[in-house]
């Protein structure tokens, strides 16, 4: 696959993924444009051992767990752009409600519950975290449950 | 349903989003390298450029004594010493392999942060203690031409500064990389304990 259908096919979902790790939308940009930048760096050494999409994943969700450390460099900055901003991408309640509940979950199980919404399958997510299938399984049930009940919570029915 | 007929699904792909032009990622590509190569190459260039005036000075005022070429080499040695482990540590945790599970990729970044941690406290001593004792030989030379008074405050001016560097410079930078690289360790360990849970 060639870098440019591959950017056009996935830049969508990496972005949820980044979006529901960080739910800021100027920082999900950056992660996935880093995340591009390592598969372009790296698309000589993919074998066909796994999917091209398992390994951008990993690639992805890598680069979500090491943004942790960069988090705690830069605070996010008060930058008065994000408020003018913010109004273009304001969506519906709802769906901001979904990103702003999966960003408060814990780290991985914000990349569990992403990948899970972006319909790969288990097996693969498995791949992609390192688990047994069956453990991931049981924290795909315990997180659709959890967020289940946030929504409840805060009636958005 | 399982979830009560909230259809999450739908409601994550409802997400707006702008894919960036490639032209940008590529602009920015550059960037990233840029500033990449730009940190690594100011502590090199700096501690190179001292290297080779410690060393244009032998060549041109050819000590007599054996202490000062000595102190010449201890002194040269500390920095080459100081630049090799700070290269070497930039480039491994720059090299990360991020295909692998997240599992093995956070096990890899708390082995990096341990290791990191361990040198930069015991190489930063090593290159105070290497660069004092250098410094000290090489002074002997041009003391032992000044009358007893001058060589003496030469030394205990020296011996202060050294003091004050490793009592109190020392510690605090390494209280300064410690405090942060234990952050981060337990952060990421936590992460990782997600994981095993």
């Amino acid at each position: 696959m060639e870098f440019e259908d591959i950017y056009k096919t996935y830049w969508d979902r990496i972005f949820r993924l980044c979006m529901g790790f960080v739910n800021d939308y100027d920082a999900a940009q950056d992660l996935s444009q880093e995340t591009f930048i390592i598969v372009w760096q790296k698309l000589e050494t993919f074998r066909n051992e796994s999917s091209i999409g398992t390994w951008i994943f990993r690639i992805a969700s890598n680069n979500c767990l090491r943004q942790i450390e960069k988090q705690k460099r830069f605070p996010k900055s008060e930058l008065p752009i994000h408020l003018s901003e913010e109004k273009t991408y304001s969506i519906e309640p709802q769906i901001q409600f979904l990103y702003k509940c999966i960003a408060e979950l814990p780290e991985t199980d914000r990349i569990i519950i992403s990948l899970e919404l972006e319909d790969i399958k288990q097996s693969e997510i498995a791949k992609i975290l390192g688990l047994s299938e069956a453990n991931t399984r049981v924290k795909i049930h315990r997180i659709k449950e959890k967020l289940t009940q946030k929504f409840k919570e805060n009636g958005q029915q | 349903m399982d979830n009560n007929n909230i259809d999450f699904k739908d409601l994550w792909k409802k997400q707006t989003i702008t894919q960036p032009n490639m032209e940008d990622l590529i602009t920015r590509l550059k960037q990233f390298k840029k500033t990449a190569l730009h940190s690594l190459w100011i502590t090199n260039i700096l501690l190179f450029a001292t290297c080779i005036f410690i060393i244009v000075i032998w060549y041109f005022y050819q000590p007599e004594f054996i202490s000062t070429k000595i102190g010449i080499v201890l002194m040269v040695s500390a920095m080459v010493i100081y630049l090799v482990v700070y290269n070497r540590l930039l480039r491994t945790y720059k090299n990360i392999d991020a295909t692998q599970t997240n599992q093995e990729y956070l096990q890899k970044l708390i082995l990096i942060k341990r290791k990191q941690q361990f040198l930069q406290s015991k190489i930063l001593s090593l290159y105070f203690v290497l660069l004092g004792i250098g410094i000290c030989l090489y002074m002997y030379e041009y003391t032992s031409r000044m009358s007893v008074f001058y060589g003496i405050t030469s030394y205990v001016v020296l011996l202060i500064w050294m003091g004050i560097a490793w009592f109190y410079l020392r510690p605090k930078e390494i209280r300064k990389h410690e405090g942060k690289l234990n952050n981060l360790i337990a952060k990421f360990e936590e992460v990782n304990n997600q994981l095993i849970s």
